[in-house]
């Protein structure tokens, strides 16, 4: 194999046939090529989907109270079911070790007013938990804190979009606004990567907003995150088990599935996670698809090469060559193109998606990548495909009396 | 040199089978320049595959130098091929993308001979053909006589025991044809045992013996006076 003359025999023969080496080069750097692009875009989509949903904490569970549909306990159908404080304070105390971080919420919407500008809002008033469940980022000032909880204090953190809309070019930090006439102080203001409408929301203390609202101590909804250590089976028990209490509570049948309704990230995020999944397995199959064509494609040319070289494998043989040369030599001029022009076509693609990855960044395709490993694999798979397909057609060549061979006149 | 005994070989074809040599007895000393004639499937050509170990015999021995030749495998005949014979065809079958040079050179790469020597014997031969100034061309580049005595120098670089023409001016006209029947005449010179197949009465009479060859059959085989070529260049 390291024998320096066939190598130069090698060498020799490529150069001396340009068309032939381009034809086979083609086919592999082609396929690798087509490759490594369907991959990264199967790798794409699903970095696209994952972001999508990174915006909040993955462990979080969101419980919001609705309407029973099943008469119970002595209770008719259609009650109007209302979460409090004390449901809060009750999951805290029965789930001690299953949650993590848990806030109340109250949605509300709002006119505001600064100075001459106007505009509407929607309000969500929580607990200072909440920035951990929503993944909150707070680029300037501070989120809620518990003296803002104690205090029941007038104060807001709004979004960069409420912020631009109502402050213009002043830095809305420290000062007072109008909400439904009521003066608010601004304390921070939050982003949302994924989401601009999200940026214009406002988030206040939820005692305040009980306060405002008749001193009550009515949420609409919890959120909370669980225990991280948790794996999925382990969530989806825990929001079993939180469903179930909180229906006996309630007083909601079991069976109802409107008079609760506790949505859990863990579940989407697993149902995302099978789709993306089914989306690598068609990658997966299309791919061995463009594999298999590649092989057929190399096949195809390795017959046509060695048909054309049957007269010169004649003059060989009878100038001496024994079977086991004609096979190495024609067998190490294939691979040594195929590897050659299946790396090619791997750097093509790979340079050509380090070029774009970076500038594809719509919500559904995402930085669009391939394992350098999975594509090695291919190109070792669809040259070694192209040995053994060159393999046959040789060693039948080769084994071809040279008067035959000979005779072969074109 | 060459020695054969009761030699039959057919071919089959289709459903039927072609008797093409019936029983040839034939030999060769060293030195000889020896004619093989007959018209077209006389066999002629048949036979001097079979001294060539390019084809098998069915029936009879055939020894070269004193080694039978039976039992060939393709390794093995690729080795006597190399080690005992040289080839001279009638289209040349010199390899297209090769310089002249390369091609001379190539059965010394199939003996294993060190590059720097393979080049130095290949100029040598090319020399002695007088075709040194064309080391560098492609086939494509030379003329059909040059062409013929590329591989004639190509056919002697290996230093064989015996040459084996087949219809060696075949496709050259007849003053080509001369010159390079001037050439295997002075490689004859030199000592070479030849076997040149033709069916050009003119080109046999340049030889040393004629042998005529019949419907697979030997039918004469005489000694000739030999007309030399160089006298008609």
């Amino acid at each position: 194999m390291f024998d320096k003359d066939i190598w130069q025999e090698i060498f020799h023969s490529i150069k001396n046939n340009k068309l032939r080496t381009f034809l086979t080069g083609f086919s592999v750097g082609w396929g690798i090529f087509i490759l490594v692009m369907l991959l990264a875009s199967v790798n794409g989509m699903q970095n696209g989907f994952h972001s999508q949903f990174n915006d909040d904490a993955t462990n979080s569970i969101f419980i919001r109270p609705g309407t029973t549909n099943k008469a119970y306990a002595g209770f008719e159908k259609d009650r109007k079911i209302q979460l409090r404080n004390n449901d809060i304070e009750y999951i805290k105390k029965s789930f001690t070790d299953d949650y993590e971080h848990i806030s109340g919420r109250m949605f509300k919407s709002t006119s505001a007013r600064y100075k001459s500008e106007t505009g509407s809002y929607s309000i969500q008033a929580v607990h200072p938990d909440h920035q951990i469940i929503e993944k909150t980022i707070v680029t300037e000032g501070r989120y809620i804190n518990m003296n803002d909880l104690m205090s029941s204090s007038k104060v807001a953190v709004i979004g960069r979009k409420v912020g631009e809309d109502l402050f213009k070019e002043e830095d809305p930090i420290g000062k007072f606004v109008e909400f439904n006439g009521l003066l608010f102080r601004v304390i921070g203001i939050f982003i949302d990567e994924g989401d601009d409408n999200a940026e214009r929301g406002i988030y206040a203390p939820i005692t305040t907003y009980q306060k405002i609202y008749g001193n009550t101590d009515e949420i609409d909804g919890i959120a909370l995150t669980y225990n991280s250590s948790y794996d999925l089976t382990k969530a989806l028990e825990f929001s079993t088990r939180l469903e179930n209490i909180l229906k006996r509570r309630h007083k909601i049948a079991p069976e109802d599935q409107s008079g609760i309704r506790i949505w859990n990230y863990a579940q989407a995020f697993s149902d995302i996670s099978s789709f993306t999944g089914v989306l690598s397995y068609i990658g997966i199959a299309v791919g061995i698809l463009i594999l298999i064509a590649g092989i057929v494609g190399i096949g195809n040319i390795m017959v046509f090469i060695i048909k054309e070289r049957t007269k010169e494998i004649g003059i060989r043989k009878a100038l001496g060559a024994v079977p086991g040369q004609i096979i190495k030599l024609v067998l190490l001029e294939s691979v040594f193109i195929t590897a050659l022009s299946g790396f090619i076509g791997l750097f093509f693609a790979t340079g050509i998606l380090a070029v774009i990855g970076p500038m594809m960044n719509s919500p559904a395709f995402t930085n669009p990548s391939v394992s350098f490993s999975i594509v090695l694999t291919a190109t070792i798979i669809l040259v070694l495909a192209g040995l053994l397909a060159g393999l046959i057609p040789a060693m039948k060549a080769a084994n071809i009396k040279p008067i035959v061979a000979l005779r072969d006149d074109k | 040199m060459i020695k054969i005994e009761n030699l039959h070989k057919s071919y089959k074809m289709g459903s039927n089978s072609l008797h093409v040599l019936k029983g040839i007895n034939f030999s060769v000393e060293e030195g000889e320049l020896v004619a093989i004639m007959g018209s077209s499937g006389s066999g002629k050509s048949t036979l001097l595959n079979i001294l060539g170990m390019l084809d098998n015999l069915d029936e009879g021995s055939y020894t070269l130098d004193g080694v039978p030749i039976k039992d060939l495998n393709e390794t093995k005949a690729a080795n006597y091929r190399n080690k005992f014979l040289g080839f001279v065809f009638q289209s040349f079958n010199l390899i297209n993308y090769k310089s002249a040079m390369e091609n001379v050179a190539l059965p010394l790469y199939y003996q294993k001979v060190g590059r720097k020597e393979r080049q130095e014997k290949a100029l040598k031969y090319l020399d002695q053909v007088g075709l040194k100034e064309w080391a560098t061309h492609l086939p494509s580049e030379l003329s059909g006589g040059q062409k013929q005595r590329v591989a004639i120098a190509r056919a002697m670089a290996a230093e064989p025991k015996v040459l084996l023409a087949d219809e060696p001016t075949g496709a050259l006209d007849s003053k080509t044809s001369y010159e390079v029947m001037d050439l295997i005449q002075k490689i004859n010179d030199q000592g070479n045992t030849i076997l040149v197949v033709t069916h050009e009465p003119d080109i046999a009479d340049m030889c040393k013996r004629i042998v005529h060859l019949k419907d697979g059959v030997i039918v004469e085989d005489k000694k000739i006076k030999q007309v030399r070529a160089a006298e008609h260049v």
